[in-house]
């Protein structure tokens, strides 16, 4: 099935961004990539391939693809929390990974992805700050997550989500003292500690087609001739930590009641994902 | 030299290669479908990304400088903040990138038959992913197999290579710690078929009788890096077509 429209004419008509070519797929029940509605892409996830980083991962949505490198440093606390370290989410969509973006500052794209980012890591408390602090008032972590979409098929909240958790958890931070006597920081690069994290999140996103087709992972195309949008975010016990619905159309309650079901489904697939590759 | 050995009494290198021996290659093509080419080289620990856009009509920005005889080539090199032992403030925009940008796209200017693409403009982003040296030529080689990817009209491969002097022996395809040891460092993109020099930079002080002799073994090493390219791009079209094919 997915041959035959990926032939040749097939991907003709799927640049054609009209609106009759979806809904005649829509129809019968089935995407143009062969997908049904709620079905999800094939994932792939690698971590630690660069070892300049502290941590990093690459993760493929289907084709979206997703670098994130972690570079932990040591830096002052700020004065409102002296004992908490810091986590600075970036994500870059630069011109090489659509010709959608233009070069230049981030575009308003990005910064959404890199606010949902940080809104995530702040309310659900996923590390725990408090252990990244190394002396209180003084010294404390702080980590760098840049994450750099590398081609942009659609969901890079999805992608970005996977590749900061898998990153993270890929993190090794080394043993760090301070000699009370000369004030001089020693860092024991021989002695590193994996990073503990409080929560492990699974993003999920859905987007509303003509008010009533609800569809998972979508694609860039979808992305264009949806509306709505609704992201669910899960924990590795299966609960919803988080959710997002930037505007759009209207949705009704067993809709909203249907995506929650499915993003817990996807949670659980992604958890043993990480489990299997991160040990 | 600042206390560091480059090259053993054996007449090893510090990452255990011999003078003249290029790090490990690893290329690939076509790795993106948003690109209307892309592809990935791996030298050593240096990795890069390039993805070509176009030809295409010109975006507005670029508008003032259309010719009616040729195309444009913009450049874009970015450096991830992750990328060296120190983290980079700015992935791009800053004084050193910008510099990488404009050579980048001079090699490209005088390999590209622009003449074919009148009123357009050709796109080539480069993302370095991790540095450790020779980030231009990794960055060259890379642009070429996704040119090729893109199928756009080019007089021949420009490879890239680089080499120091260290003890009167050069070193072929220098990695960041050769790099920042203080030698003289010559890296240059040559056409290997044509047998021409595109492009070409020293860094630092080298004896003008010692020239010849390190420019001679980057040629050498861009010839062995056309050898790798061009078995991957042979590999890829036989990938490709036997998957026209095969459905």
């Amino acid at each position: 099935m997915r041959t035959v429209i990926k032939s040749s004419t097939g991907q003709l008509r799927l640049n054609d961004k009209s609106d009759d070519f979806y809904k005649l797929h829509l129809k019968e029940g089935i995407r143009p990539d062969g997908r049904m509605l709620m079905e999800m892409r094939p994932m792939v996830l690698n971590v630690g391939s660069i070892s300049t980083a502290s941590g990093s991962s690459l993760v493929k949505v289907g084709n979206t693809t997703v670098v994130c490198g972690i570079k932990a440093e040591l830096t002052e606390p700020n004065a409102s929390h002296p004992g908490k370290g810091i986590v600075v989410p970036n994500v870059e969509l630069s011109p090489l990974c659509s010709p959608k973006f233009k070069p230049g500052p981030p575009c308003d794209q990005a910064q959404v992805v890199t606010k949902f980012l940080d809104n995530l890591i702040q309310s659900t408390n996923l590390i725990c700050l408090d252990d990244l602090c190394v002396e209180n008032d003084k010294l404390v972590w702080i980590l760098y997550c840049d994450l750099i979409c590398i081609d942009y098929d659609g969901n890079i909240v999805d992608a970005s989500v996977i590749s900061l958790m898998a990153a993270l958890q890929n993190v090794k931070l080394p043993e760090v003292k301070i000699n009370e006597e000369c004030e001089s920081v020693e860092v024991n690069l021989k002695c590193t500690a994996t990073l503990k994290l409080c929560s492990c999140p699974v993003s999920t996103t859905f987007r509303v087609f003509d008010r009533s087709n609800i569809i998972a992972d979508p694609t860039s195309m979808e992305e264009e001739l949806t509306e709505g949008q609704l992201t669910i975010v899960t924990d590795q016990q299966g609960r919803i930590i988080y959710m997002e619905r930037p505007g759009g159309v209207t949705l009704q309650e067993e809709h909203v009641e249907k995506c929650m079901k499915r993003a817990v489904i996807r949670g659980a697939e992604v958890q043993t994902l990480y489990m299997e590759v991160t040990g | 030299m600042a206390g560091l050995e480059l090259i053993s009494d054996q007449g090893y290198r510090i990452d255990g290669r011999k003078p003249t021996e290029l790090r490990q290659i690893r290329c690939r093509l076509g790795v993106f479908t948003q690109a209307d080419g892309s592809s990935y080289v791996e030298q050593g620990n240096t990795k890069v990304l390039a993805s070509i856009y176009g030809p295409h009509e010109p975006s507005s920005n670029m508008r003032s400088k259309i010719s009616h005889d040729k195309c444009i080539i913009n450049c874009e090199y970015s450096q991830a903040s992750f990328s060296s032992a120190e983290r980079k403030h700015r992935p791009r925009g800053d004084r050193k990138s910008l510099d990488m940008a404009a050579h980048i796209k001079q090699t490209f200017e005088s390999c590209i038959h622009t003449t074919l693409y009148p009123r357009s403009q050709i796109d080539i982003f480069l993302q370095i992913l991790q540095s450790d040296g020779s980030n231009y030529c990794a960055c060259v080689n890379a642009a070429t197999l996704a040119i090729v990817d893109a199928g756009i009209a080019m007089k021949d491969y420009v490879c890239a290579c680089s080499a120091s002097l260290a003890k009167g022996t050069t070193l072929v395809d220098i990695n960041h710690v050769e790099e920042s040891a203080g030698c003289a460092e010559l890296s240059a993109a040559v056409m290997p078929k044509l047998n021409k020099i595109v492009y070409s930079e020293l860094n630092g002080r080298l004896h003008e009788d010692e020239i010849g002799k390190v420019l001679d073994s980057v040629v050498l090493g861009c010839n062995d890096m056309f050898a790798v390219m061009e078995r991957t791009v042979r590999e890829h079209v036989e990938e490709t077509v036997s998957n026209f094919t095969h459905s």
